[in-house]
């Protein structure tokens, strides 16, 4: 009866990893074939996560362990948590993959383009699903190994040199996070992620006792400060914390669909869903207080999102500007994690979702322009919603959103934010948060603007990649518009519908119940 | 006493004498020779280390000489090699 | 029969037939690595099951009579030998481009395997010495099977080797006019820590360092190997600098004093930080492909050394695991580097690393291999290489006062990732329009993947392997 529970974390992930190994062998002009691996691998992975969706919510574990070191097997769980950040992995991954198929159309080297694209999905969300710290370090690994093809797909010079940089920080970060994974196991053991911390409910003996770390040894103290030290300086190269987030807006010159990606989903979210795991289910939130740890955490965020900000303001490039939004908006998360309340996490993990629904939109959108008239920067934009009107008004959605303008999904978050910066006593975080929207505002507005009421060119590029277009979605190859509207709409709704038992908010709410459980 | 340790001292003065050769050379017959001498030095050390006790040792006489039948294949291989890479510099030359 | 003697005669008495009859050798002898493999397969279940056991070779009793001993280690480094040679020997057989098939390779990798093997049942130090010659003979000769380009690299490897061995000689000869014993497992109890051992076990270090290639006497190694064919390279690397630094680890855990293994201790793990950033850093800038996995191998062994010397401050136990698991990760990625290696320079036509610009595209399985084998040197998980990473690391990172060398593990780590990386960047640029012979071989090109796979392998049973690892004696 309770045989195949053991079978659906690991189906989830083997519903890219198939598809894509087999990608790999398959022939240039085996189009079809490979449209429909991609397709039915993406389809049969969000009906897993449904199915994992509805057991979760009726308290059903689903664990599969394989004996892989000593105290620390391989380990997929699912639990909320980790459906938090699957789900969406699964919806974005169909999405990305329509606008990959449509973006990438008769350009080179698609086997290898779209293999490795199903090898970063696979580890994402085997990093969604890991149980413990080092199933989590396996696919960390494996997620930067499997994006790093991607960021070099075209091979020109600045993507190679782009590459470059990216696999210098993500291997540093790796190395470091190793060895933060390996002094945690040299304290405590590699346990399973447990609600609350399993490091909150040991003593300085590594047994589990009910007294909470009050009276630790000293020594002790400082293995565990500088474990969290190295752990979230390894998380924090993925996650692009200030002063490591250098290969992220050199990243851009990857393929629309990859940057789509990375920055909702696959490599910025992995850092931040790590964090989230060591802060509440390795050491809990009680040590992270004790040992004080959250505060520089905070201010480290806190000098992100505004930094990010800044230097989003500065960039005339489309892509660059929304990468250095990235940057501070996926530091929102931190934020939340690091101020170490019920309403501040609920807001985190609702924003995990929402900035990636919205990141996405923008990023197809600007592929939109790109591919379509060849629009890269800002001064391009002027007057393009009249010629692409439907992706200029998922681009505003998007834009609105990242601003929080209410009723959006953005609005939604940094109102928890808000209320969780009060909650713990911190209400300088609201000043934070204000400084941020009116730079989000001022970086975002004027492209609204120039899209919408600045006078277009006298004479558009003709489009070369399409002529002959559907009348009715005529501005751009359906296969790029539908995934734009379909995630704008999604974002939207997250915010209309956060009342709701199904929205990202309503499952953020029920991860933090579990967490914060006496 | 004294003899072995006289002994001893030649072997170890053989030895060093072949290390050297073998660092400040550079040519390959020269080179094949110091590697004798470096041998022939450790011999010795055996030798007259197998002397030390009475009656002589017998285990290490019969190192010595099953060191010796390795050393003399040794050599014949470096000669070969060493005449083939002379040809080829030779080759080379003209 | 023993099954580990077998394991041993197996592949003696196949190179000593195909010296009168030299017909289908590479059926013959890749037959004889295969039972090889059984018998050691067999033997290792034997030790599992009874425990290990001394053979006397020729009935006689001790202190005269040569004594082989089959332990736990000894029969999974049997095992180890004779699998690395099957997978070798495959390649070697079916590669249109490895340069060995219809040469003296046969016998000679038959003779390196039976060397190999007499190398771990052995117990005795003269034993080692004529075996240790025995190997360095054989792996000359295969060097030089490249032709006479590669007669210097080998002249010279000879040399240098012949200069080890007398060391180890000298040493040996200092230790048995001392103790009047040469078998090691005798000596452990007699060895004391005056001058005359002292000196000879410096001698005898330095030379089991100059033939393992241990920084900072390696730099006979990148030509030697570099110049090599390739499936002697791979067999080079892989295998043959694990015999010398066998016995280094037999003389020192296992026979020299306790205290002076704690004073040489730091010193050993010094140099393996050592090798793994110099030698790093040498990789790094080769322009050569095979020189560049040659250096590789120099900076591997560094995690060895660093594992050999922690071992002996500290003593450890689990520092063996770690120790004898790099040895066996870095043995499969190695073979399947070099090999990788190989099959990409002779069918692009360049031993540059600059001639793999787009080696995804042309040859895209040799690449892959070649990168997870790297995968695997760099220490990503879930391979081999992070196995023993991982073992490593939890004793250095144990108390504040030796995190210090964890750094040099994160320093090796880098480097080695620098450099595969620097590969692997190169091969996703665009390719250039190929060269009119290019004629890749797509078989051969998977059968350079088969040591790779392998070792990513070893962590499915990773617990299983280390639990053993930690609980059979040493």
């Amino acid at each position: 009866m309770v045989s195949w529970t053991w079978l659906l974390p690991l189906a989830i992930i083997l519903s890219s990893l198939i598809p894509g190994l087999l990608i790999f062998s398959l022939k240039e002009r085996q189009e079809k074939l490979r449209t429909f691996l991609n397709l039915t691998g993406a389809l049969v992975k969000m009906a897993l996560v449904g199915v994992m969706l509805y057991g979760v919510s009726n308290g059903v574990e689903f664990r599969f362990s394989l004996p892989f070191l000593p105290g620390g097997g391989l380990l997929l769980k699912g639990d909320a948590l980790s459906l938090q950040f699957v789900s969406l992995s699964s919806v974005l991954w169909l999405a990305t993959t329509v606008y990959a198929i449509g973006y990438l159309e008769d350009s080179p080297l698609r086997s290898r383009f779209f293999g490795y694209f199903s090898l970063c999905v696979s580890a994402t969300v085997g990093l969604a699903l890991a149980g413990n710290l080092v199933t989590f370090l396996l696919f960390y690994e494996l997620l930067t190994l499997a994006t790093f093809p991607l960021v070099v797909h075209r091979g020109t010079k600045a993507a190679l040199r782009a590459g470059r940089v990216y696999l210098v920080y993500t291997l540093a970060g790796g190395a470091v996070l190793l060895m933060g994974v390996v002094l945690l196991h040299t304290e405590a053991g590699t346990p399973d992620f447990v609600p609350g911390g399993y490091l909150s409910g040991m003593d300085s003996e590594g047994n589990f006792s009910s007294t909470v770390i009050s009276g630790l040894a000293g020594e002790r103290d400082f293995t565990l400060t500088v474990a969290f030290v190295l752990l979230v300086a390894g998380l924090g190269v993925k996650a692009a914390l200030i002063p490591l987030h250098g290969w992220l807006p050199q990243a851009m010159v990857a393929p629309a669909p990859v940057s789509a990606l990375l920055h909702a989903v696959a490599v910025v979210k992995a850092g931040v869903f790590g964090l989230v795991r060591v802060v509440y289910d390795v050491y809990g939130i009680e040590s992270v207080r004790e040992l004080h740890l959250n505060q520089p955490l905070l201010w480290l965020a806190a000098a992100t999102i505004i930094y990010g900000s800044v230097r989003a303001l500065e960039q005339r490039e489309l892509k660059k500007r929304l990468a250095y939004s990235t940057v501070s908006q996926v530091s929102y998360i931190a934020l939340g994690v690091a101020l170490a309340g019920p309403l501040a996490a609920t807001g985190a993990l609702a924003h995990l979702v929402h900035q990636g629904l919205m990141k996405v939109t923008l990023f197809y959108c600007a592929g939109n322009f790109a591919e379509t008239l060849g629009v890269h920067r800002i001064e391009g934009m002027n007057g393009i919603g009249r010629r692409m009107p439907l992706t200029m008004a998922a681009f505003t959605l998007g834009a609105l959103g990242m601003i929080g303008v209410p009723p959006l999904a953005g609005f939604i978050s940094k109102w928890y934010l808000g209320l969780g910066a009060l909650e713990v006593g911190q209400d300088w975080v609201l000043l934070i948060l204000v400084a941020s929207a009116l730079l989000n505002a001022a970086y975002f507005l004027p492209l609204i603007y120039r899209g919408w009421f600045a006078a277009p060119p006298d004479e558009w590029p003709e489009d070369k990649r399409w002529p002959a277009l559907h009348p009715l979605l005529g501005e751009t190859h359906w296969m790029l518009l539908l995934p734009a509207l379909f995630t704008a709409v999604l974002s939207l709704l997250a915010g209309l519908l956060a009342g709701l038992d199904i929205s990202p908010l309503a499952w953020g709410q029920l991860i933090v119940e579990r967490e914060f459980a006496p | 006493m004294s003899t072995t340790l006289f002994y001893l001292a030649i072997g170890i003065g053989l030895w060093l004498m072949g290390l050297h050769g073998l660092l400040a050379t550079r040519q390959s017959i020269i080179l094949v020779l110091a590697i004798n001498i470096m041998s022939s030095g450790t011999f010795m050390v055996m030798v007259a280390l197998a002397t030390h006790s009475d009656p002589v040792d017998p285990v290490l006489q019969a190192l010595v000489v099953t060191g010796l039948v390795v050393a003399v294949s040794a050599t014949a291989l470096a000669l070969r090699l060493a005449a083939s890479r002379r040809r080829r510099t030779e080759d080379d030359a003209t | 029969m023993n099954p580990a003697l077998l394991s041993l005669l197996t592949p003696l008495a196949t190179a000593i037939l195909m010296l009168l009859c030299r017909s289908r050798a590479a059926v013959w002898t890749i037959a004889a690595s295969l039972l090889s493999l059984v018998a050691a397969i067999a033997a290792l279940y034997q030790v599992t099951t009874d425990g290990s056991q001394l053979i006397h070779l020729g009935g006689w009793e001790s202190p005269l009579a040569i004594r082989f001993r089959v332990t736990a280690l000894s029969a999974l480094l049997l095992a180890f030998t004779a699998l690395i040679h099957l997978l070798v020997g495959l390649y070697a057989a079916r590669s249109r481009h490895s340069q060995t098939r219809n040469t003296d390779y046969w016998p000679l990798s038959c003779f390196l395997h039976a060397s190999l093997a007499s190398l771990w049942l052995s117990t005795d130090l003269f034993n080692w010495y004529v075996i240790l010659e025995l190997l360095g003979l054989t792996a000359v000769a295969l060097v030089s099977l490249a032709g006479t380009k590669a007669h210097r690299a080998a002249f010279n490897y000879l040399l240098l080797s012949l200069a080890a061995s007398l060391c180890y000689l000298l040493g040996v000869a200092l230790l048995y006019g001392r103790y009047g014993v040469l078998d090691s497992l005798l000596l452990a109890d007699m060895l004391e820590a005056d001058h005359t051992t002292r000196t000879a076990l410096l001698v005898i270090t330095l030379g089991l360092m100059l033939k393992a290639a241990l920084w900072p006497l390696h730099l006979w190694l990148p030509p030697a190997h570099a110049g090599a064919p390739t499936a002697v390279s791979a067999l080079l690397s892989a295998l043959v600098v694990k015999g010398p630094l066998f016995v280094l680890w037999m003389l020192w855990s296992q026979v020299a004093p306790v205290e002076l293994g704690r004073q040489a201790g730091p010193a050993m793990a010094a140099a393996g930080v050592a090798a793994l950033v110099s030698a790093g850093w040498s990789a790094c800038r080769t322009p050569h492909i095979k020189t560049l996995v040659a250096y590789s191998t120099v900076a591997q062994l560094g995690y060895a050394l660093l594992a050999l010397g922690m071992l002996l401050r500290w003593g450890v136990r689990e520092l063996h695991v770690a120790l004898w698991l790099f040895v066996f990760a870095h043995g499969l990625a190695k073979a399947s580097m070099f090999l990788a290696a190989g099959e990409m320079q002779s069918t692009l036509g360049s031993k540059k690393v600059s001639a793999l610009r787009g080696a995804t595209q042309t040859v895209p399985v040799a690449m892959f291999a070649f990168a997870v084998a790297g995968g695997s040197l760099i220490g990503l998980p879930p391979s081999g290489g992070f196995l023993a990473k991982w073992v490593l690391l939890q004793p250095l990172l144990l108390e504040p006062s030796h995190w210090p060398w964890a750094l040099g593990v994160l320093l090796g780590t880098l480097a080695s990732a620098a450099y595969v990386f620097r590969v692997i960047a190169l091969s996703f640029d665009r390719a250039p329009p190929p060269r009119p012979d290019y004629n890749p071989d797509p078989v051969a090109q998977w059968l350079t993947l088969l040591p790779a796979l392998l070792v990513w392998g070893m962590a499915l049973g990773g617990e299983t392997l280390i639990l053993w690892m930690s609980g059979v004696a040493y």
